[in-house]
């Protein structure tokens, strides 16, 4: 028999077996869609949270605060060491009433906190935006070191650190999440292994039929391979139903919100669409050689 | 075309089911294998299909030595023999066409092939109006016949048979048997296990007598039944 006719022949039974015993597959197919829907669900989430921090990277700021009392025309110092580096794009600076206004503009329900003061309560500042790119980090440490040093600074606030500890944490999440996919997967691939062995025991005289016909072993185990094959195959496309199921269902919402905007915006790439139901049938036919690794069946 | 050298299989419970057989059947011949029940003959079948290895002895059959065949070479080795049990084992989820056609498929035979040899095979036990119907919606009588339909499909150059017609009723028996009749008429080697005695003897065909594991005889049919009762009788509720 070709190798074509083969498959044919194994896709055939293989089907039929999962619809015979679709109770058992069905658990199979279960267990390998929840983990391939969590690893998915995690890389989606990491796929986004990846390119919102590589946005909010690429508007990253240095701010230059200087103390409550300061006169920005007498920071001539500050404002000529602020836009000296290579990598500096612009420096704006923003005056005391002007912090005070974009307070009130961006947090409206707190905005008595900055209203009835003697004084302005906020400080003026100057706003360095730079290219990442162009950045070299010893050099940017010292630049950031100088601006602290000069008398009229209060304070210089880099929103690498946050991004950077933004990134940390995404990768720790995602690093738990793939972990939490992995041993379910684990156990996807264990119970798809008694499914099939269960199967296999279930339609032993069948077998054992075959056999003294005259079927060779790779005839006898084919079909289970494919179903175990057909399980993942199936598990991966539900898991990946779910999850497009969930970004269409979330996506109305994700604008605006910066929890939902992490998941929302972006469904997985093709690429990464092709790996998850991939993962599914390799785990499926990893789950039936496993089960019939052992022994004769 | 099998050959049985000074065969001894031994369980591991140290049971002798055969002790230092040695015979040999040509081509074509027709062969009984009796005994009491214990006596043997199931396991001197499994032997032949290398189903079990002897714990002694060489067995030769269509000129290879099966007890040093690779396991991968076996099921090339029961491809050329069509095997018939008491019990039918038909599979039960598959069509009488398609219990019948599982080697052609195997084969990779194309689907017309199959059809034709199929179809052909069970006009030859008489089922070919049942290709569609499952094994569970046939008698007992029709189920052998399409058990026996399923052996002969690759026309193989040796036919066995255990206990064939062991659930069937005299009628019914005397049909199968005389379908193996015609199929040895056609050159293929038969060997029948059987406990029937007449039948043994309206045959008149050779006799390998088993008891206790031993051949205890080797020859023509008897022409009366009590020329095997001394034989028989000895083991015969040894189980």
């Amino acid at each position: 028999m070709t190798l074509g006719k083969a498959l044919y022949y194994f896709a055939r039974e293989a089907l039929l077996n999962l619809f015979r015993s679709w109770k058992t597959s069905l658990l199979a197919v279960t267990t390998i869609a929840v983990s391939l829907f969590i690893g998915g669900f995690f890389l989606m989430l990491a796929a986004n949270a990846s390119r919102l921090i590589e946005d909010w990277k690429s508007e990253a700021m240095v701010v230059v605060y200087f103390a409550p009392t300061t006169d920005l025309n007498e920071v001539d110092a500050a404002r000529s060491l602020a836009g000296s580096p290579a990598w500096v794009e612009g420096v704006d600076e923003v005056t005391a009433p002007q912090a005070r206004e974009r307070f009130r503009a961006s947090f409206p329900s707190v905005a008595t906190l900055v209203e009835g003061w003697e004084e302005e309560p906020l400080p003026a500042s100057l706003e360095v935006s730079f290219d990442p790119l162009l950045v070299e980090d010893h050099a940017f440490e010292a630049w950031l070191g100088e601006l602290e040093e000069l008398p009229e600074v209060e304070l210089v606030d880099d929103d690498r650190d946050w991004v950077d500890q933004l990134e940390l944490a995404l990768q720790l999440v995602l690093g738990l999440g793939l972990a939490l996919g992995a041993v379910l997967l684990g156990a996807a691939i264990l119970t798809i292994a008694s499914v099939i062995r269960l199967t296999a025991i279930l339609y032993q005289d069948e077998i054992d039929v075959m056999r003294l016909v005259g079927a060779t072993e790779f005839y006898l185990r084919g079909p289970f391979y494919v179903e175990g094959l057909w399980q993942g195959l199936l598990g991966g496309l539900v898991a990946l139903g779910a999850l497009f199921g969930g970004f269409v269902a979330v996506q109305p919402m994700a604008e605006g919100s910066l929890l939902l905007g992490t998941m929302g915006t972006t469904f997985l790439a093709w690429p990464q669409q092709v790996l998850l139901v991939g993962v599914g049938a390799v785990a499926g036919l990893l789950g039936a050689i496993f089960s019939l690794r052992r022994e004769a069946i | 075309m099998i050959s049985f050298f000074d065969v001894t299989k031994r369980f591991p419970g140290g049971q002798v089911a055969l002790d230092r057989v040695s015979f040999e059947i040509g081509a074509g011949e027709f062969v009984f294998l009796t005994g009491p029940s214990g006596a043997g003959k199931t396991t001197l079948l499994s032997l032949i299909l290398r189903q079990d290895l002897p714990t002694h002895g060489r067995i030769l059959v269509n000129g290879r030595n099966v007890v040093s065949l690779p396991r991968t070479k076996i099921p090339f080795l029961r491809r050329s023999i069509g095997v018939v049990f008491q019990d039918f084992r038909l599979i039960p989820r598959k069509t009488v066409f398609e219990n019948v056609t599982y080697l052609p498929r195997i084969l990779g035979l194309g689907s017309e092939k199959q059809r034709t040899l199929g179809y052909e095979t069970l006009r030859r036990v008489g089922l070919a109006h049942k290709a569609n119907a499952f094994p569970l919606e046939l008698s007992g009588g029709e189920q052998q016949r399409v058990a026996i339909a399923r052996a002969l499909v690759n026309d193989p150059a040796i036919l066995v048979a255990d206990e064939p017609t062991g659930n069937l009723d005299e009628d019914l028996s005397d049909e199968i048997f005389e379908l193996f009749r015609e199929i040895h008429l056609r050159g293929t080697t038969v060997i029948v296990a059987t406990h029937d005695r007449d039948r043994i003897r309206r045959a008149g065909q050779r006799v390998l007598v088993l008891h206790g594991g031993r051949l205890v005889r080797d020859g023509d049919a008897p022409v009366e039944n009590s020329e095997l009762e001394p034989v028989l009788s000895r083991g015969e509720n040894g189980g």
